[in-house]
């Protein structure tokens, strides 16, 4: 990896005021050794007791780690939970909540969740729903620390979504022909008028993909408050940032708008592996994440558990990728010397967790590392560790994951 | 810690009336350290999010902490003079951060 001296750094800091942007720093050697904060774990309405990054604006995750990849639907009320700022309505009148959609379209609608419901035909999908920060505390390992909330993986989740396809709703409303974007807005706010509001963009060609849904019930019920309420916007196979939550408003627009969010937030070099290569982060020509990457996560055992020799351990966990779907995943026992094929469970849909497991015999006393690898239909296989392209960003990390257990 | 515990409890009883009644949200006590000035990051930092957003970054460098107040300045608009930012960086840098050795190249 390539370093990069600390008054071009500061200058880029400077320059652009925008911490996401900054480069990656010089390894620099900590005088105090770094601590790991501890959130505490509390329980919010609709949700489990479930660890508390955040209280205001709400940053969830369960409780339960890793365990909870091993089942392929992620529960309601142990779903995470990641909201931007900090005024959100803690009330919804369904009387009076629309969804409206303006614009560049023939006719604007002002939709309540009835008229979703009764005037459009339903649509299912069971999909991921990933941050992109996911995982990002694990580029911390083989590489620099990265920014943002240091994620394990516990920002993703697994759901069934049923609401109506966006495409339905743009059809209804008509699509003016000079239309290029549609802006996405939900009721949450910021606490002060002149920070940037949530806002988020979309090319119109996507907008009227097929697949992408508004979605009023998850896993067979109302959308839980924490996870947006009535209704929320749903991108199957892409990160979570745009699936705009508590959706308000579909702006349907000529031309794109610049916004802090869509620009700065969420964004890593435009090369072809998403990822610095020398010098800093914000040197490069941005894009936005969108796609998620081939990625498997596994669920049992934990990290540091402790295995009586001669029993029989089922290593689970869960695949998913971009939506191509989950063609094989691999699991190594001896560092990634040798690999052997994983069983994969029941097929939910190319946008939905795979769950997988493998039987192992704990025959020999010793530390053992678990690796999980998986490869998807196109061909796109997991990066090693010490292979995956850093981003200041701390974005899309899906190198192999591996847990350390002792055989006793 | 109790505080909290009580708090949850209570949530916990009106958990499913989303549609007829507010949610109650409960509020979470993160801990600050406090001395060097915590009184200004108190009042600046947790206008638009709890503590919670800056202990769990984990401990960071004095660069990734001026840009961080920085961004909160430029980007979402923190009212916070020139003055308060240093104040708060170095605060910051002390207690959830660290200063790197000065014997790099490029100073
Ligand atoms: C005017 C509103 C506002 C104020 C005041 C504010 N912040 Fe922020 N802060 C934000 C927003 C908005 C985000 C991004 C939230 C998100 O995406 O979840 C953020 C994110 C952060 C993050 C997460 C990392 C990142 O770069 O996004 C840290 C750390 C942070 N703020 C620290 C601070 C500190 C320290 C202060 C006091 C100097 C402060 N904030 C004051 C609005 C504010």
């Amino acid at each position: 990896m390539k370093h990069l001296n600390r008054r071009h750094f500061l200058g880029a800091g400077l320059l652009l005021g925008a911490s996401a942007l900054l480069g990656k720093e010089t390894p620099e050697k900590p005088i105090a050794v770094p601590q790991e904060y501890t959130p505490p774990i509390i329980a919010f309405p609709e949700k489990k007791p479930m660890v508390t990054i955040s209280d205001r604006p709400p940053l969830l995750k369960s409780s339960k780690g890793r365990e909870i990849f091993t089942q392929a639907i992620t529960p309601n009320d142990e779903f995470f939970v990641r909201w931007h700022l900090p005024d959100i309505p803690t009330h919804i009148d369904l009387n009076e909540f629309r969804l409206e959609v303006k614009g560049s379209v023939n006719t604007p609608l002002s939709l309540s969740v009835d008229d979703l419901k009764s005037k459009f035909e339903p649509a299912e999908v069971t999909a991921v729903l990933q941050c992109g920060g996911n995982s990002r505390k694990y580029y911390a390992v083989t590489g620099q620390a990265t920014h943002g909330v240091q994620w394990d993986h516990g920002a993703m989740g697994c759901a069934v979504w049923k609401g109506v396809k966006l495409k339905d709703i743009l059809n209804r409303a008509g699509v003016k022909e000079s239309a290029t974007w549609v802006g996405f807005n939900g009721l949450e706010k910021p606490a002060m008028d002149e920070t940037p509001d949530f806002f988020r963009e979309m090319e119109i060609a996507e907008a009227l993909e097929d697949q992408i849904i508004v979605a009023y019930s998850m896993n067979g019920e109302d959308l839980p408050y924490l996870n947006g309420f009535p209704i929320r916007l749903v991108i199957p196979g892409h990160f979570s940032d745009s699936w705009v939550k508590m959706l308000s408003e579909i702006m349907v627009m000529d031309t794109y708008r610049k916004s802090f969010f869509m620009d700065v937030a969420y964004t890593v070099p435009d090369n072809d592996c998403e990822c610095v290569v020398s010098g800093s982060d914000f040197e490069y020509k941005r894009k936005p994440i969108a796609a998620m990457k081939v990625k498997s996560v596994i669920g049992y055992p934990s990290s540091n558990s402790v295995i009586k020799k001669g029993s029989k351990v089922k290593i689970s966990g869960v695949a998913f990728d971009q939506g191509k779907g989950i063609k094989e995943v691999m699991i190594s026992l001896d560092g990634g010397k040798s690999w052997s094929a994983a069983k994969l469970g029941q097929d939910f849909g190319k946008f939905a967790f795979r769950p997988w497991s493998f039987e192992w015999e704990a025959k020999t006393k010793g530390d053992f590392t678990i690796m999980a690898r998986a490869i998807n239909r196109i061909g796109n296989i997991q990066p090693m560790p010490d292979e995956i392209g850093w981003n200041a960003g701390g974005y899309q990390y899906n190198a192999v994951d591996n847990v350390s257990v002792k055989i006793v | 810690m109790k505080k909290l515990l009580l708090l949850s409890l209570l949530i916990a009883s009106t958990l499913f009336a989303q549609v007829d009644k507010p949610i109650e949200m409960p509020y979470v006590e993160y801990p600050i350290e406090s001395g060097d000035h915590d009184e200004v990051v108190q009042q600046y930092c947790l206008i638009c999010h709890s503590f919670g957003y800056i202990l769990n970054q984990g401990k960071k460098s004095r660069p990734y902490w001026k840009g961080t107040v920085q961004k909160m300045v430029n980007e979402f608009k923190a009212p916070i003079s020139k003055e308060d930012q240093q104040m708060i960086v170095n605060y910051l840098v002390k207690h959830y951060g660290y200063e790197t050795q000065s014997n790099q190249s490029g100073h």
